[in-house]
């Protein structure tokens, strides 16, 4: 039994010859026609090999479902379906892209009704990005303009780091070592507090050493400036890590506690009365 | 520092409005003291168990309030607190009060939300609760009680007008009807307001304008889906001809499954709130909403064909009644614009949602609490009534102090 299923399912995996052959038929046909169309006008009856394609189908099954195979002739008694039925216009209307918008927006508003927020009074209507239409002409304008003028703030800013090296070649960008100290500075335009070239880990040896150079380096600027009566920037001071007050729990914010007292100096008072009003009258009399 | 003399106690009598007392004792800082609650019946004098559980939300939220009952139940002493939220340290657990509700509840999950929204504008931190446990009925009760949908869509969105309306949410966790013989559910909800105001803007609305559209939630819980089908299908039946622009979306989830511990199976579980329910919400061209709940008696015997268009019927009378604000909503609204700063705000109100029992009696408690008294005149539609409110600037206390 299970051989004959076997042999069975092989009949159906089988392709027909003839009717690949047809198929091809079919295909050189629609070429022509469609040439032929393309040259002239439409041809009246292009439905026609369609409809023999079903047919041979239909049979081609039915031939399969014969228990008996041995005859394997594509004669059977049923021939197929009716000439009649051909004559009946099958209309396809398809509602399927209104349906996927409406079903779309209805999607939209149930989220938005059934979610647990308190639906909004205002239909949300879908985000449809509006865009000026500018012609192009105006367009490549603005953007040549916009172009320039971010190369000129470039240079301005990024002046400095030119050498006579970098303004050989077609623009005058920074190369180099240069180029990496533009980015740089770009990077904390746009508000980056970290340099990015910056070396996160080092040995503790190396990173003192650094800073050590980077400290002397100052120094001896500085020294030289004095030297030379050349008045630099004032030097910035580092900042002091705050102090830390101690305090109890339930401490007062304000004076010192000790040994049950509290203590205000009188810049704890000042700083408590806050600045001193005026009291009525206009100052002191004499 | 000498703290201010306390003020004096204002008495109440009854059981009826309690939640809106409390309310407005928190609010306000009053102490107060209600007696007789229930005083006449002999089968369950005292405090009904929903309200003891509303007690137990409000000493969660504020610190410092107390509360006192007598043996039977039938006087509480409430003297309110800070507003505190769901401050870490005062019984919230990562910033969320879990609230517990008893099985015994027969009210719908509303009757703690509408309060809690009330208070929430005006609490210290933002206000973060889960409602959870065996009590919680996120539908719409036959007690009166809306469902939670209609609570976020249509109680919360009129917190906009008032400048309320960042980061509030509501979220039906699970669903629930009510239970066996109209008690307990099993439904978890989380309130999440966290819009805090020192006062509530001002509020004129005069122009209720024309309905333009109906949105709505069908839900079935433990019942087929088909029940959402036959609801929304009766309920457009009739409201489509109003208003074309109706759509009401169906929620199914399964029945909650609750301990129900038995004396062999301690561990014995059980399925709980089984029921279905439409929630409608109508909103007018100016963001005034109307709404309407219905939901599946405990009892059954109701088909949802009746239902939807009861709920459609509702909604349409709701709509008739006119005005700018709907009955389930006029307490909030009004009571926020009491609260307001000292200025005139003034609200078009149909004469059916004034004249009612709750409005009135909410009219006459902020009067005993200090309040002014409200302006009425008439307004410029059929049956309508333009009420003007002054605020006394109450607000937010917390803020205040801070």
């Amino acid at each position: 039994m299970a051989v004959t299923l076997g042999k069975r399912k092989r009949t159906t995996g089988v392709v027909d010859r003839t009717d690949q052959n047809e198929s091809d038929n079919e295909d050189a046909r629609a070429l022509f026609q469609r040439a032929f169309e393309a040259k002239f006008k439409p041809l009246e009856s292009s439905a026609k090999p369609v409809k023999a394609a079903v047919k041979s189908h239909v049979g081609d099954e039915d031939d399969v479902d014969d228990d008996d195979g041995g005859n394997g002739n594509d004669e059977s008694d049923w021939t197929g379906l009716s000439e009649d039925a051909d004559e009946i216009v099958i209309e396809i209307v398809n509602h399927d892209v209104v349906r996927s918008e409406d079903e779309e927006a209805r999607r939209r508003e149930m989220k938005a009704f059934m979610s647990p927020k308190p639906p909004t009074s205002h239909h949300i209507s879908p985000s449809v990005s509006k865009r000026p239409k500018v012609d192009s002409a105006d367009d490549a304008k603005e953007g040549d303009n916009l172009k320039q003028d971010l190369a000129l703030q470039r240079l301005l800013k990024e002046s400095h780091l030119l050498d006579s090296s970098s303004l050989q070649g077609p623009t005058a960008a920074p190369e180099g070592k240069g180029r990496l100290k533009a980015l740089e500075l770009r990077l904390q335009d746009l508000g980056a507090k970290k340099p990015a070239t910056e070396q996160v880990r080092m040995p503790l040896a190396h990173r003192k050493g650094i800073a050590a150079k980077a400290t002397g380096r100052e120094a001896a600027r500085r020294k030289e400036a004095v030297e030379n009566g050349i008045i630099l920037e004032k030097a910035k001071l580092a900042a002091r890590p705050e102090k830390h007050r101690e305090r109890g729990v339930i401490a007062p914010g304000v004076g010192k506690f000790r040994g049950g007292t509290l203590k205000l100096s009188s810049r704890d008072v000042k700083s408590i009365e806050g600045p001193q009003q005026r009291m009525g009258g206009k100052g002191r009399k004499r | 520092m000498t703290t201010a003399p306390a003020p004096t106690l204002l008495k109440f009598i009854g059981s009826k409005y309690l939640v809106q007392r409390l309310v407005l004792a928190t609010l306000t800082g009053r102490p107060i003291r209600i007696s007789q609650i229930r005083a006449s019946s002999h089968s369950s004098p005292g405090l009904a168990p929903h309200e003891v559980s509303f007690l137990r939300l409000l000493d969660a939220i504020t610190n410092g309030a107390q509360i006192e009952f007598s043996y039977t139940g039938t006087t509480v002493l409430y003297k309110p607190g800070l507003i505190t939220g769901s401050a870490a340290g005062q019984g919230a657990q990562g910033g969320v009060i879990r609230h517990e509700v008893p099985a015994d509840c027969a009210r719908g999950v509303s009757y703690f939300l509408l309060p809690l929204c009330l208070l929430a504008p005006f609490s210290k931190a933002q206000i973060n609760v889960l409602f959870t446990g065996p009590g919680v009925i996120t539908s719409s009760t036959e007690t009166g009680d809306v469902s939670a949908d209609t609570v976020r869509t249509a109680i919360l969105p009129l917190f906009r007008s008032f400048g309320i309306e960042n980061n509030i949410e509501l979220r039906i966790l699970r669903r629930s009807n009510t239970g066996k013989d109209g008690k307990g559910g099993g439904g978890e909800v989380q309130l999440v307001f966290g819009h805090q105001v020192r006062l509530p803007k001002t509020l004129h609305l005069m122009n209720a304008g024309r309905v333009k559209r109906i949105r709505g939630v069908a839900y079935s819980t433990g019942v087929a889906g088909a029940n959402n089908a036959r609801l929304i299908e009766a309920a457009r039946g009739v409201l489509n001809e109003f208003a074309p622009d109706t759509y009401i979306f169906s929620d199914v989830s399964s029945a909650p499954f609750v301990p129900a511990p038995e004396r062999n199976n301690p561990a014995a579980k059980r399925k709980t709130g089984l029921g279905f329910g439409l929630s409608l919400v109508a909103e007018a061209n100016t963001g005034v909403l109307y709404s309407a709940d219905i939901a599946s008696p405990p009892s059954g015997g109701e088909p949802p064909e009746d239902l939807g268009k009861k709920c459609a019927f509702q909604l349409l009378e709701a709509v008739e009644q006119g005005g700018c604000v709907s009955n389930i909503a006029a307490p909030t609204m009004l009571t926020l614009m009491a609260m307001g700063s000292e200025d005139v705000g003034r609200i078009t109100v149909g004469k059916d949602v004034l004249g009612s029992e709750p409005v009135m009696q909410l009219a006459r408690d902020l009067r005993t609490f200090g309040m002014s008294g409200w302006g009425l005149r008439e307004g410029d539609g059929d049956g309508e009534v333009v009420v003007s409110i002054v605020g006394k600037g109450v607000g937010n206390v917390g803020r205040k102090i801070a």
